[in-house]
C-alpha cells in the first residue's frame, strides 16, 4: 500500500491561512491504514486547525469528508457539488489523490495535507517500511524476494558494495544488508547459480513520467495499438 | 601501455599512492607528492569525491597529474553520473592520456557532505566495467561504434575481509568477468586475512593492488573503545603495540606500522603492489617509502 505522513500542522495552518472556509478530504484505503489521512485523522486536524486559530481570535469554519479513495473516479465524482460550498481544499490522500481531486475540482485551490513516501507494508500498528518503488522492471525472481532496486540504497544490482560490514548495509547499520538476505535467499533456495549472471543496467526508458498502463483486454477501448 | 600495466604483468611490485584532490582549486598540496615521488611511484591514485565529499574533480586531478610528471589512477564513481555521463567522462579520460582506471560504486551520499544531493547509481561497479570493456572494444553501452578505441587498464574494488565474504567473492568474480584486469583491496593491517582471501584469486592474470592505510589516531581509539565498524580490522597484536602511544607519538608509529606491512607485503609476495592511503597526510608517504626500503 502507499504509505504516508501528515505534514507538519504549521505547514498545513499556513497553507490555509488565506481562507475563511475550507473542506478536509479524508481517503479510506491506505493512508486510512498508515494513520495519516483516514476519517480519524481529518477530525484531528480539524479540530487542531479551529483551537489553533480559535486560540488567535481567527474563525475557520471546516467541513469533513472522507471516501473510500481519491484515486478512483467512481467515490470522487459524488464530491463535486459538496466542494462548491468552500473555498479551498485540504487532501489527506496521497498525491495521486490530490491530483485526481484537483482534476475534478479544478476552480478550488487544493492543498495536500500529507507527504507520500513510499510503497510499503504494515509490519505492526504504526510501523510502515518500504518494499517496492514500482520501477516498471520486477527483479524479484532473480533475487530471491528481495527487491534490489528497493532494499539496497544504491539500488545495486550485481552484489553488494563494499562498504558492508557484518552484514548491515553501510548506509544504515540498523537495516540487514539486501544482498546478504538475497544470496542467503537464494542459497537457501538451491539457485545461487543464478547470481553469477551480470544484470544489465536498468531500463530507465520505461520509467519516465508520468506512466500510464491499459490492460491488454481495454486497448480497444481506449484506441490503443498493440 | 600505462606503466602500472608494464609493471605488473612484468611481475614487477607496483607502488601507488593516494592523492587527494583540493577541495577548491589550490592543487599545490596534492601535486607535491608527485613531484617528490614521481621516480619512486609506479601511479598516483584520484578519489572522486572520496567518501561522498567534494572535491576537485578526480579527472581533472588526473591530467594535471599527468603534467606534473606522474601516471594517474583515475577513480570513477557510479555515484554521481549516469550511463551517459560516465561513458562521456571514459571518453575524456582516455582523450586526456589517462589509462588506469578504478572503477567503484561510491559510498553514498548521505554519509559526505552533500546529503540531500541525488543518488545516482544507473550503473554499478559491475556494469561500470562492462561499460568501459565496450567502450575499449569500440562501442558505447547502446552498441554504437566510437570513432577511435580507448585504452584502458581496468581496476576494482575488493573486500578481503567482507562479513559475510561469500556476496563479496560473487561480486569479485562478476567484476572479473566483466573486464577487472586488476584488484584494489580496502585496507589490510590483518595479513593472515589477506593470505585466506589470495586463496579465492585463482586467476595470476588477476593482479592484486593491496592497500596500506595509515592508521589514524580515531581509528585506534575507536578499536581499542571497541566500537569498530569498519570493512577491515586491526589484529590484537597491532592493538597491543600500540596501547598507551601518546597521539604525537602515534603520528611515526602510523609510519612505522605502514612501512612494514609494505614491506612485508613485497617481501611475502602478498600482493602484486601496494596501493598506499594517507588520507590527507600525504606528507608521510616519502618516509613510509623509505621505511618500507622502496
Amino acid at each position: 500500500m502507499i504509505i504516508a505522513e501528515r505534514k507538519p500542522f504549521a505547514e498545513i495552518k499556513a497553507m490555509v491561512a488565506p481562507y475563511k472556509k475550507i473542506l478536509i478530504v479524508g481517503c479510506g484505503t491506505c493512508v486510512a491504514v498508515c494513520l495519516a489521512g483516514g476519517e480519524k485523522e481529518v477530525g484531528l486536524l480539524a479540530s487542531q486547525l479551529k483551537l489553533a486559530l480559535g486560540l488567535e481570535d481567527k474563525h475557520l469554519e471546516i467541513g469533513e469528508i472522507t471516501v473510500e479513495r481519491q484515486c478512483d473516479l467512481e467515490f470522487l465524482r459524488p464530491l463535486c457539488d459538496f466542494v462548491t460550498d468552500y473555498e479551498a481544499i485540504v487532501s489527506l490522500a496521497c498525491g495521486a489523490g490530490v491530483q485526481f481531486l484537483k482534476e475534478l475540482c479544478y476552480m478550488k485551490p487544493i492543498f495536500p495535507g500529507v507527504n507520500t513516501t513510499f510503497i510499503g507494508v504494515n509490519n505492526d500498528a504504526g510501523y510502515y517500511t518500504e518494499r517496492c518503488r514500482a520501477c516498471h522492471h520486477c527483479y524479484l525472481g532473480l533475487t530471491g524476494g528481495v527487491c534490489p532496486v528497493t532494499m539496497c540504497p544504491k539500488r545495486l544490482l550485481n552484489g553488494p558494495c563494499g562498504g558492508m560490514v557484518g552484514g548491515r548495509c553501510e548506509v544504515d547499520p540498523e537495516k540487514d544488508c539486501a544482498w546478504c538476505q538475497i544470496y542467503h535467499n537464494l542459497e537457501r533456495e538451491g539457485r545461487l547459480e543464478i547470481l553469477r549472471q551480470i544484470l544489465p543496467m536498468h531500463p530507465h526508458d520505461r520509467t519516465t513520467t508520468p506512466g500510464t498502463v491499459i490492460h491488454p483486454g481495454y486497448k480497444r477501448r481506449y484506441g490503443v495499438h498493440e | 601501455m600505462s606503466k602500472l600495466r608494464e609493471t605488473l604483468e612484468a611481475g614487477d611490485f607496483a607502488v601507488a599512492v593516494e592523492l587527494k584532490p583540493p577541495r577548491g582549486t589550490e592543487v599545490g598540496g596534492m601535486l607535491a607528492p608527485v613531484t617528490a615521488l614521481r621516480e619512486r611511484v609506479t601511479a598516483f591514485g584520484l578519489p572522486d569525491n572520496a567518501q561522498a565529499c567534494l572535491h576537485l574533480s578526480s579527472l581533472a586531478a588526473a591530467r594535471l597529474v599527468k603534467e606534473a610528471g606522474g601516471e594517474p589512477l583515475l577513480h570513477l564513481s557510479c555515484r554521481d553520473r549516469n550511463r551517459l555521463a560516465l561513458e562521456s567522462d571514459l571518453l575524456g579520460a582516455a582523450a586526456l592520456g589517462v589509462e588506469n582506471l578504478l572503477l567503484v560504486s561510491g559510498d553514498y551520499v548521505t554519509l559526505g557532505d552533500h546529503p540531500q544531493a541525488k543518488p545516482v547509481y544507473d550503473a554499478d561497479s559491475v556494469q561500470l566495467l562492462q561499460i568501459a570493456q565496450g567502450l575499449r572494444a569500440g562501442q558505447d553501452s547502446t552498441g554504437q561504434p566510437l570513432s577511435g578505441n580507448p585504452a584502458f587498464y581496468l581496476g576494482a574494488v575488493v573486500i578481503p575481509e567482507a562479513d559475510p565474504l561469500a556476496p563479496q567473492l560473487l561480486k569479485m568474480e562478476k567484476k572479473i568477468a566483466a573486464g577487472a584486469q586488476f584488484l584494489v583491496t580496502a585496507p589490510v593491517f590483518h595479513l593472515e586475512r589477506l593470505r585466506s582471501f589470495r586463496e579465492h584469486l585463482t586467476d595470476p592474470a588477476i593482479k592484486l593492488l593491496v592497500t596500506v592505510k595509515v592508521l589514524e589516531a580515531d581509528e585506534l581509539s575507536q578499536a581499542m573503545a571497541g566500537g569498530w565498524r569498519k570493512v577491515y580490522s586491526l589484529p590484537q597484536e597491532l592493538l597491543q603495540e600500540l596501547a598507551g602511544q601518546e597521539p604525537a607519538a602515534l603520528e611515526s608509529e602510523a609510519v612505522r606500522v605502514a612501512g612494514r606491512l609494505v614491506r612485508q607485503i613485497k617481501e611475502e609476495r602478498l600482493g602484486d603492489g601496494v596501493y598506499l592511503q594517507a588520507r590527507g597526510r600525504e606528507d608521510l608517504l616519502a618516509a613510509i617509502l623509505k621505511q618500507a626500503e622502496l
